[in-house]
């Protein structure tokens, strides 16, 4: 069988590599009985119709990108919030885990007709200006700041002026000045040239932006045979791993990228990214009550979310990572 | 019914309602919804009506509201609205008087010098669509109420807005950029020699067109003195100023393309009440009729946004493609083939839809041959924006016939998109033909 | 009655195009002179876009004001062509029916679900719902009345296409 598949976006990139790998390696664990057309770049329904898309069969699987819908999709959430959580394997593996094996979580989804397949992250926010540096928390005041999500709250906390704007438009915005500094991952800002028109790259190793991943109508689900559904399950689990491995090795090039461009990589010290941390808490807060409002127990599942990430940070820790374990 | 058929089937259809003079908003959403409840319904081979509801009003709700439901393209209602309110405040009449009096000696010189307009409106928003509602607005009707020929007046428009996105900054490049990985910046860079040379073209097609037939642009009568041209350029005053603004404001890094369509109506109004130009319901009425007019534009786009999505569930560009693929072309024939495609898709879809549909397969067929990606971009840009122009749906036509109204059919402005479209075509053939005009400005930098 | 919702509906378009068009002037003016700006503006803009581009549709409709195509039509017989104009209208009954239910599918359930959007002030999504649905309801019971008056004037003999006679040259 063919399912469709709707993809907001290019199919180019990491994501898309890991997209199309979890098609393939579904391909394979069905023996070819699940085959998938992917449709690239919101030809079906853009990021912002993707849970309703998929809810209704307008395709029967897809990417779905949480931040669009902060209500519905307020357990996957926990993957965007600035936890101490830059790494992108361990981010991906601890959302991946709890997602596939919270009751409550599975519930919520299937009451929406979607069932969790695989996550994907953007990778660790980071932040790009051109000027004036961002050395510790207290330079981001008074700064023009492209933001994202509780990362872009968190700055104007510091007393950043936040501009509504597109990454896409980030590099004009930086070159005439409209911007100070934009939040990005580093992939993302060497692919669209920004190295071009930024001074400086600060790490802030605080957070990512990972409650991207794919989800599948459950009708359509459960109307596949049990060998069906156990692969597209097994190639969602890997995805983290196919994902890991592409996104790390792109974000190093980008800051070799950066740094041969001349751009001065920045790490934050310490004691400013635990400064950070604290103001960002306000948001980890609020969202405990909103996943409260919708009846998950939030504060259970930011302790059993916080276990995984040291789980599996120490994982990498003493074994490394999977691609390169021998 | 496969869906390849289903999708040639739709776009006869489609041709076929047209043909009937329905609405081509509702021609393109009443098929690709029936098109779409087809797919739906026949998924698993049988003919299962129930199941096909829920997906084809998801489908069809989602890309009809998601393209309304938009930030950018509030440029389109502001823009238009600008027009309106600089002609009320008669700062466009004045910009026109003086362009009429300074070029008088060259024939067709205001259609050139909108054209140029055009051009130099392009650099600010990043849209065809936008450059076309916009100038469209403001130098259709002034034409028209100086004599010009209809379909002059209005296909020069039309045709000029094309460089809206072949002149840098554009939206299709960005969208190239991200599907292909290039660099956005070089596309950019790229885009500026085809675009100028496609400015030359279309003021190449006014200048034959007005020596072949002078009645088409009358000439200004009488003497003009010194001190008359003098006057009405001190008089354009408020049309430069708001050029600044715009080109200052964007360039400066006060304000982003889409915040420069608020600012300079602000600054419109500002100005038309400060020389007590305008009334407030003079205003109002502007913005009337520019909802008017937005909302026809608004709901073309729509169906077609729902055609696109319609074609994607069809598989027709995979399988156009595919062949194209299979077929194992020489370098010069698949430049045709993948031209072919574009003008044929051109005739149907808008440019975004295009190439989400078929970039992805494209690109690495033409990276085996060995293209250079951002040269390609530049082909790709400019068959995109020919497709805007070419009947039966060609949504810069569609803009203009919505700004002018009833007084000029279609049909007149597609008769007059013909000459441009020939000199189009030429270019298209010297951009292929000497990737060097698109290289030269990005490889020097 | 109906003429007056059309107008009324007009003017709130009017009214959500001055407004979108000074929400992003004062943005910009904030944040030029005062480095700040205002919370969500991209978000409200979106909303305001939904009334300024589909509330007006009933009126397009009534002024006849959707684009067509003349060039083969122009052709035919003038009772054809009559014939040609109610099909149009008809056609778009047909094609804005499913944009009906499903606009009304949306707005329940995007009251159902609470949705809103990600911001400071987390705005509701049912406001662009509901414009959508008001806008595309009334264009349709326009559209319906246009061809049930068409149709009494084609009975009584008379012609419905004038306007596009005069245009034609
Ligand atoms: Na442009
Ligand atoms: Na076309």
């Amino acid at each position: 069988q063919t399912l469709f598949v709707g993809e907001a976006g290019p199919n180019r990139g990491a994501r898309a590599a890991a997209l199309q790998g979890f098609a393939d390696a579904a391909a394979e664990a069905s023996g070819g009985s699940v085959t998938m057309d992917i449709q690239w770049g919101g030809a079906l329904f853009k990021a912002n119709a993707a849970l309703a898309g998929i809810a209704d069969g307008v395709a029967d699987l897809g990417t779905i990108i949480a931040v669009y819908f902060p209500k519905e999709m307020v357990a996957y959430g926990i993957a965007d919030l600035p936890l101490e959580n830059p790494d992108a394997w361990v981010g991906m593996k601890a959302t991946d885990e709890l997602m596939r094996t919270d009751a409550s979580i599975q519930a919520n989804l299937a009451d929406m007709n979607l069932v969790y397949i695989g996550t994907f992250t953007t990778s660790a926010v980071h932040i790009a200006c051109k000027g004036g540096a961002i050395r510790s928390v207290d330079d981001i005041a008074g700064k023009k700041v492209r933001g994202v999500g509780a990362y872009g709250n968190t700055f104007k906390e510091f007393g950043a002026n936040m501009v509504p704007m597109s990454i896409y438009d980030a590099y004009q915005g930086l070159d005439t000045g409209l911007l100070d500094c934009s939040q990005g991952y580093s992939y993302a800002i060497a692919a669209l040239k920004q190295q071009e028109v930024i001074d400086s790259y600060t790490l802030l190793n605080w957070g990512q932006v990972g409650a991207l991943g794919i989800f599948m109508n459950k009708d359509a689900y459960d109307a596949l045979d049990a060998s069906a559904q156990e692969a597209l399950l097994t190639a969602g689990a890997e995805v983290p791993d196919l994902l890991g491995e592409l996104i790390t090795a792109d974000n190093e090039k980008a800051v070799q990228t950066m740094k041969d461009a001349g751009v001065e990589v920045i790490e934050l010290a310490a004691e400013e990214r635990s400064k950070l941390v604290e103001k960002g808490n306000v948001f980890i807060g609020e969202w405990v009550e909103k996943a409260n409002a919708v009846g998950l127990d939030g504060e259970a599942l930011l302790e059993t979310y916080r276990g995984l990430i040291d789980k599996y940070t120490e994982e990498r820790d003493t074994k490394g990572y999977p691609w390169l374990r021998g | 019914m496969d869906g390849t058929l289903i999708g040639l089937v739709a776009f006869a259809s489609v041709l076929l309602l047209l043909g009937l003079r329905v609405p081509i908003a509702f021609a393109l959403a009443g098929v690709a919804t029936i098109g779409t409840f087809l797919i739906f319904a026949m998924r698993t081979g049988v003919f299962m009506p129930d199941r096909a509801i829920r997906p084809t009003t998801s489908l069809v709700f989602s890309n009809s509201f998601d393209l309304i439901h938009s930030y950018d393209l509030s440029m389109i209602p502001l823009f238009v609205a600008l027009g309106h309110i600089a002609y009320r405040a008669e700062i466009t009449t004045k910009i026109y008087h003086a362009a009429r009096v300074w070029l008088a000696s060259v024939p067709g010189g205001v259609a050139m010098a909108s054209v140029m307009g055009c051009g130099g409106f392009s650099a600010i928003t990043g849209s065809s669509i936008a450059c076309a509602s916009t100038m469209g607005r403001i130098c259709s009707p002034e034409m028209l109420s100086m004599g010009y020929d209809k379909r002059l007046a209005t296909a020069s428009v039309a045709a000029g807005g094309t460089l809206g996105s072949l002149i840098p900054p554009s939206v299709l490049f960005i969208i190239y950029g991200i599907f292909t990985e290039t660099s956005i910046s070089s596309l950019f860079l790229a885009g500026i020699i085809p675009g100028l040379i496609s400015l030359l073209g279309f003021l190449l097609v006014i200048f034959v067109w007005v020596w072949r037939d002078p009645s088409a642009a009358p000439r200004f009568e009488g003497q003009i003195t010194r001190a008359e041209r003098m006057q009405a350029a001190w008089e354009a005053w408020p049309a430069v100023l708001l050029f600044v603004i715009i080109v200052g404001g964007i360039y400066g890094g006060f304000f982003t393309p889409t915040e420069a369509a608020a600012v300079c109506v602000s600054a419109a109004v500002i100005i038309g009440f400060a020389q007590r130009k305008l009334t407030f319901k003079a205003l109002w009425e502007s913005v009337r009729e520019t909802c008017l007019q937005t909302t026809s534009i608004f709901l073309i786009a729509a169906g077609a946004k729902i055609f696109v999505a319609f074609i994607a569930l069809t598989g027709v560009a995979n399988d156009i493609v595919g062949f194209v693929t299979s077929a194992d072309l020489s370098v010069l024939a698949l430049l045709l083939a993948i031209a072919a495609i574009y003008l044929l898709l051109g005739m149907f879809l808008d440019p975004i839809g295009i190439m989400v549909l078929t970039l992805p397969l494209l690109v690495p067929l033409v990276e085996s041959y060995g293209f250079n990606l951002i040269w390609f971009g530049v082909v790709v840009i400019k068959l995109l924006e020919i497709g805007l122009i070419t009947p039966p749906v060609g949504l810069n036509v569609f803009v203009i016939a919505g700004v002018v109204g009833k007084e000029v059919p279609l049909d007149r402005i597609f008769s007059g998109i013909l000459r441009f479209l020939t000199v189009d075509i030429i270019v298209l053939a010297l951009i292929m033909a000497f990737p060097i005009l698109s290289l030269l400005i990005p490889s020097s930098l | 009655m109906l003429r007056r919702i059309e107008m009324w509906l007009l003017d709130l378009a009017v009214a959500a195009v001055i407004a979108l068009g000074l929400l992003i002037t004062v943005t910009v003016v904030l944040r030029v002179t005062m480095n700040s700006g205002v919370p969500d503006t991209i978000v409200m803009v979106r909303e305001l876009m939904v009334a300024a581009v589909l509330l007006p549709a009933a009126a397009t409709t009534a002024n006849r004001a959707h684009i067509v195509v003349e060039v083969i039509s122009n052709k035919l017989p003038v009772p054809v062509q009559n014939a040609l104009v109610v099909f149009g209208s008809v056609f778009g009954l047909i094609a804005l029916a499913p944009l009906i239910y499903a606009g009304w599918r949306e707005m329940t359930h995007t009251f159902a679900s609470g949705a809103y959007f990600f911001g400071d002030l987390e705005l509701p999504k049912w406001p662009g719902r509901v414009l959508f649905l008001l806008g595309i309801v009334v264009c349709w019971v326009r559209l319906l009345v246009l061809v049930v008056g068409d149709i009494a004037r084609l009975r009584r003999g008379e012609t419905l296409i004038e306007n596009a006679d005069g245009a034609g040259g």
